[in-house]
């Protein structure tokens, strides 16, 4: 199974805003060419007013989202000893796929997920889960009741701050497949948990081309 | 900043001005800005001129430019043209009053202050210079008007220009005017 989570933990930095295109000369004279009448402004200024104003937009379509905002607080978190039965009862009472996994310190050290535990009964869809359950159902149990949840999380958690923006946002659902991120507050405790699907949503996309 | 940095602003940034506008659009500013002059000249002669109140200054032959052969300019809509003119006029007229003894000195201020006032009211229209500039230089007979300048022909005159920019400007299909009005 795949482990795609081993790298550091907090959101990348050096993603970019939605790329701007740069445009030369002939790019704008062609445009004016294309305008009837004159137009009295200098493709440097275009340039200029062109740049800004996409600042302007992306900022307009993307400034607005803020993990403050979209995240769920007060979310229950899980013990690294908790054995994975009392963790899948936990999961299933918060109504959320994952919950993070905080340490006696309050600091992130994994998230388990609904794939963790297909992963640690060895089956990669739930169907097949289902599947064995039918053909050995006390292999599951054992497997459940004997593991803490320490050695079925994904960890690290890749997890972003409480005022991570878009950027900061898209680069950690970029960097591991899971629906949810734990958001993090000034002290990096585990504050809330922002779902994918809340994220896809905030975007006003009937904005968007 | 550095020598070199401030010679280099000297060079410019691009190579090439705008294109050449299309054969249509030069016969639309020609005929746009024929029907703004002969409409203000014909009226001049016929009326204003025997009531020594001139109707046309230059600064209109520079208006023209702007509102019938670069329509979608800032510097060609209404409130450009008409506020230009008349704030230009009354710093113009002004400046004559005060400083008239010193006609070097109350050329350049009536120049200089028609084009702080323009900008700070967002009137910019560059011809707004040329009506300061001739209430100072004037004609006797401009002197004469005193702040009637303003009115006849600095408000008069950019407002036939108007008219006439509204009636035919919107004739062809690729033009359109006001971009903006206020």
């Amino acid at each position: 199974m795949k482990s795609p989570n081993d790298e550091n933990a907090a959101a990348g930095s050096g993603e970019q805003d939605p790329p701007e295109l740069e445009l030369c000369d002939e790019d704008i004279l062609d445009a004016m060419r294309h305008i009837p009448g004159y137009l009295d402004i200098s493709t440097e200024d275009f340039r200029a007013v062109y740049h800004l104003a996409h600042r302007h937009a992306v900022e307009r379509l993307f400034g607005r989202i803020r993990a403050r905002g979209l995240m769920h607080a007060g979310i229950p978190s899980l013990a690294p000893d908790m054995m994975l039965d009392e963790a899948a009862r936990a999961l299933v009472r918060s109504g959320y796929k994952s919950l993070p996994v905080v340490d006696g310190q309050g600091n992130v050290v994994g998230m388990l997920t609904e794939t963790d535990f297909l992963r640690r009964l060895q089956a990669d869809q739930f169907l097949e889960l289902l599947l064995r359950l039918i053909d050995d159902s006390c292999e599951v149990t054992h497997r459940c009741h004997e593991t803490p949840v320490s050695a079925a999380m994904t960890a690290p958690a890749i997890s972003v701050g409480i005022d991570a923006g878009f950027r900061e946002i898209m680069a950690a659902f970029r960097r591991h497949p899971g629906r949810s991120v734990p958001v993090l507050d000034e002290h990096g405790r585990v504050c809330g948990l922002l779902l994918r699907k809340d994220f896809l949503a905030a975007f006003s996309l009937a904005e968007l081309p | 900043m550095s020598l070199r940095a401030y010679l280099q602003k000297m060079r410019g940034t691009t190579h090439g001005s705008p294109p050449r506008v299309g054969t249509q659009d030069i016969l639309w500013s020609w005929l746009g800005s024929f029907l703004g002059i002969a409409v203000l000249a014909l009226l001049g002669q016929a009326y204003f001129d025997s009531r020594d109140l001139p109707l046309m200054i230059g600064s209109f032959g520079a208006s023209a430019v702007l509102v019938y052969g670069a329509v979608r300019s800032p510097l060609a809509q209404p409130r450009n043209l008409i506020g230009g003119h008349v704030l230009s006029a009354v710093v113009g007229v002004a400046c004559w009053k005060l400083l008239h003894q010193q006609p070097w000195l109350a050329e350049a201020v009536a120049v200089a202050t028609a084009i702080a006032v323009m900008h700070a009211t967002r009137t910019l229209h560059p011809p707004g210079g040329a009506t300061a500039l001739i209430a100072v230089i004037g004609s006797p007979q401009i002197h004469d008007l005193g702040f009637l300048y303003v009115l006849m022909p600095a408000t008069i005159g950019p407002a036939i220009l108007l008219v006439v920019a509204l009636l035919v400007n919107n004739i062809p299909q690729s033009r359109r005017y006001p971009e903006i009005w206020f």
